[in-house]
């Protein structure tokens, strides 16, 4: 280990294969284990945290490792679960479901397996995404967030109209629940290992150059519009999938589902993890998610020495803000800040000087 | 010493069964008590935890309501119904308002196989193809139906205008309902307008739904909104009358609408506390209710509330026991239940088929006019 530079930096490179691996195959043990003993409310539980820990990844893409403030990503997703849902129903549900007006007859008979709805839910998302970008990242910073934000709410509008194609506001129900475990993980991966490879490579630093200084950047060559709509893009592919798996976890969706706070809770999900952090999005992923089911207890009424407490509906709610503000507060980065899980964690005193910004602190 | 040993372990197995014997019944409540449903969630809740106080026992044993809010989000309200039946191994569960929310719980009740009674989910598509959902109310193609024969045969209302919130799932089903109903039985719709959830001005499709010249408005919105319609119609000079929904049914609205709402009719439940001659459950309801909240009326949602709980706890008499699949086997067989909303029979798709009430708001007060039988 204490060999010339290149040696060691090789070597540290096979151990951390091996240590990812072997991690994943103990992650993947623990599902199974999971899959088999726990009940299914925990299962749904860790299954949103997979699912939220993909829409906070493609948020954090956008926001977090390009900077541009998008508070669009509900509209992708409404759109990546309505292409879905429509996609994978059968033609005896649909006709069922469309009580008001008949449904369009070409979508009738539509119907393909889950995966291909998966992929043309994120490919769809992000052609919209691609079409929203075009005119609307020439904008920046605040102006952005209001643009996406009236994007994402014309196209609740639009579904919420489009009665024979989306149902109108009745929704969709009966959707396959094909959402389950392995699929959600197993997406989470995929979606995972792609973002590593991408920020590691060229495109990685592309991507934080254009966030931190788009004229340097231009300076340099660099095609900023074009990387910031690609960027755009492909975060909105994820919103998309992200969206799908969603709808075919709860099995109904509605035009209401993705209002502006669906948005906001991945934005907390971004921001508490770490703003341009891969591992801060699904330590927020984690935290969110868990933390506002596990609150629940505080609704409930308890008795403290024989003195009865009613339970306060929404007080959950009160605390967990609370701890969003202390987190805030004390750590202004979020709980990652930028930084990104290394093996180097554990094996500091080993690789002096060879930290490129994963030691803690 | 072993034997004393054994002595205490039988003693301690035997209390042990005594215990499970004495277990209480639990009925879970999933409802949106905080949200933008809040309103009509909370009052359920009110509803339903009254009906716990006046039965607190069935087969001899205690009934404990597990409640969790659902936040009115289908993700929270598909895992709220999880959580009461994984971790709280509820019986029954009860809930909710809003049937985006239903539908969101009642796939996960579906699959694991637990009843669940719906307190005010209108939209027939909830207990669509569900085994285990079932509901107090009865749905928007009856409402719908019903108001629109009030209109033409009662009122001799000939031209109708309709004004739809189109992001509202029970105000698009209600009022195309009314629509079908309306022209089916020989009306006209000479105006169809719509607008979105939260909107405030509603001049524009108040002034074209005047220029067509309407006898009737049927507004199926919720009460807020419902109110800013009537004060703007009144403003603008509307002669015609408004017609409304159960959403409508709600204390606040006068106080809201002030003399605008003055000769506001609306279809709802039958059960006021206005009523004449209120059947012996809803008296019942009535004094208690006043009794525990004397600062405020009863309304339909809180009588919904009360009546799912009856029609669980009278379901699990029938069924002399507490297994979820026995109860749904005797919730599918009620007939002709006494509850606050008059006689409750639950019909073929799950739906209750009760009375139609009709109410219209007279001197500033809400009164009961009378009812239709389907």
């Amino acid at each position: 280990m204490s060999g010339p530079d290149g040696t060691s930096e090789k070597n540290i490179k096979t151990r951390d294969g091996i240590l990812t691996a072997v991690a994943a195959a103990l992650f993947a043990a623990a599902l199974w284990w999971a899959t088999k003993n726990l009940d299914g409310y925990k299962l749904r539980i860790i299954n949103l945290i997979a699912i939220n820990a993909i829409l906070g990844l493609s948020l954090n893409l956008i926001y977090g490792m390009t900077g541009m403030f998008s508070l669009g990503h509900a509209g992708f997703m409404a759109i990546g679960a309505y292409v879905s849902a429509l996609l994978i129903l059968t033609p005896e549900q649909k006709t069922m479901m469309w009580i008001l007006e008949p449904i369009a007859p070409w979508l009738l008979g539509l119907h393909t397996s889950f995966v291909v709805s998966l992929l043309a839910a994120g490919l769809i998302a992000a052609f919209f995404g691609w079409l929203v970008a075009l005119p609307v990242l020439r904008l920046g910073g605040d102006y952005l967030g209001i643009a996406t934000l009236g994007f994402s709410e014309i196209i609740r509008i639009f579904i919420t109209n489009l009665t024979p194609i989306t149902n109108g506001s009745l929704g969709l129900k009966g959707i396959p629940a094909h959402t389950d475990i392995w699929m959600s993980y197993g997406c989470l991966a995929v979606v995972l290992v792609c973002m590593v490879r991408l920020m590691k490579g060229n495109f990685g630093n592309v991507l934080r150059a254009v966030r931190d200084d788009e004229i340097a950047a231009q300076t340099m060559g660099i095609d900023t519009f074009r990387t910031r709509v690609l960027a755009f893009s492909l975060g909105c592919f994820g919103g998309g999938l992200g969206g799908a798996l969603m709808g075919n976890l709860i099995t109904t969706i509605d035009p209401k589902m993705f209002m502006i706070t669906q948005t906001y809770n991945l934005l907390m999900i971004v921001v508490v993890g770490g703003l341009g952090s891969i591992t801060g999005s699904i330590v927020g992923a984690v935290v969110v998610t868990t933390m506002l089911e596990w609150l629940r207890f505080v609704e409930n009424p308890v008795s403290i020495g024989g003195i009865d407490i009613p339970g306060i509906p929404g007080m959950r709610m009160v605390i967990f803000s609370l701890l969003l503000i202390i987190v805030i507060i004390f750590r202004r980065e979020g709980i990652m800040g930028m930084r990104e899980f290394s093996w180097n964690w554990f094996f500091h005193e080993r690789t002096p000087g060879k930290t490129v910004g994963g030691g803690p602190r | 010493m072993r034997r004393l040993l054994l002595v205490v372990f039988v003693c301690l197995l035997m209390t042990g069964s005594a215990f499970a014997a004495d277990e209480p019944i639990r009925i879970g409540v999933f409802n949106c008590l905080t949200g933008q449903n809040a309103f009509g969630g909370q009052l359920e809740l009110e509803g339903t935890q009254l009906a716990l106080s006046e039965i607190p026992e069935v087969l001899g044993r205690k009934i404990e309501l597990v409640v969790v809010d659902n936040k009115s989000d289908k993700t929270e309200a598909a895992n709220a119904v999880a959580r009461l039946i994984e971790r709280d191994k509820v019986n029954a569960i009860i809930g909710t308002y809003g049937s985006a929310l239903a539908m969101a719980g009642g796939e996960v009740a579906e699959t694991a196989g637990v009843p669940v009674m719906g307190t005010s989910c209108t939209n027939p598509l909830v207990t669509q193809n569900k085994k285990y959902y079932f509901r107090a109310c009865f749905i928007d193609p009856f409402q719908g139906s019903g108001a629109a024969a009030y209109a033409y045969r009662t009122l001799n209302f000939k031209k109708a205008a309709l004004l739809i919130d189109v992001a509202n799932d029970y105000s698009v089903g209600l009022g195309n309902f009314f629509k079908q109903s309306f022209i089916s039985l020989g009306g006209e719709i000479v105006s169809e307008m719509k607008y979105n959830s939260g909107d405030q001005d509603f001049t524009a499709q108040l002034t074209e739904i005047i220029s067509k010249n309407p006898d009737i408005v049927f507004l199926p919105a919720y009460f807020a909104e419902g109110a800013i319609v009537l004060k703007q119609a009144r403003e603008l000079g509307a002669k015609f009358r408004f017609m409304g929904g159960d959403a409508m049914d709600n204390p606040e609205i006068v106080t809201l609408g002030g003399d605008a709402v003055e000769g506001f009719l609306h279809t709802t439940f039958a059960y006021d506390p206005s009523m004449k001659d209120m059947n012996p459950v809803a008296q019942k309801f009535t004094e208690s209710w006043k009794a525990k909240y004397p600062d405020k009326e009863p309304n339909v949602n809180a009588a919904l509330g009360y009546d799912a709980f009856v029609l669980v706890v009278d379901a699990i008499k029938r069924a002399g026991s507490a297994d979820p699949d026995k109860i749904r086997d005797a919730l599918e067989s009620t007939k002709d239940v006494p509850t606050v909303t008059g006689l409750t029979t639950l019909n073929a798709t799950h739906d209750a088929e009760k009375e139609l009430g009709i109410v219209e708001i007279k001197d500033g007060k809400k009164q009961f006019i009378g009812t239709i039988t389907p």
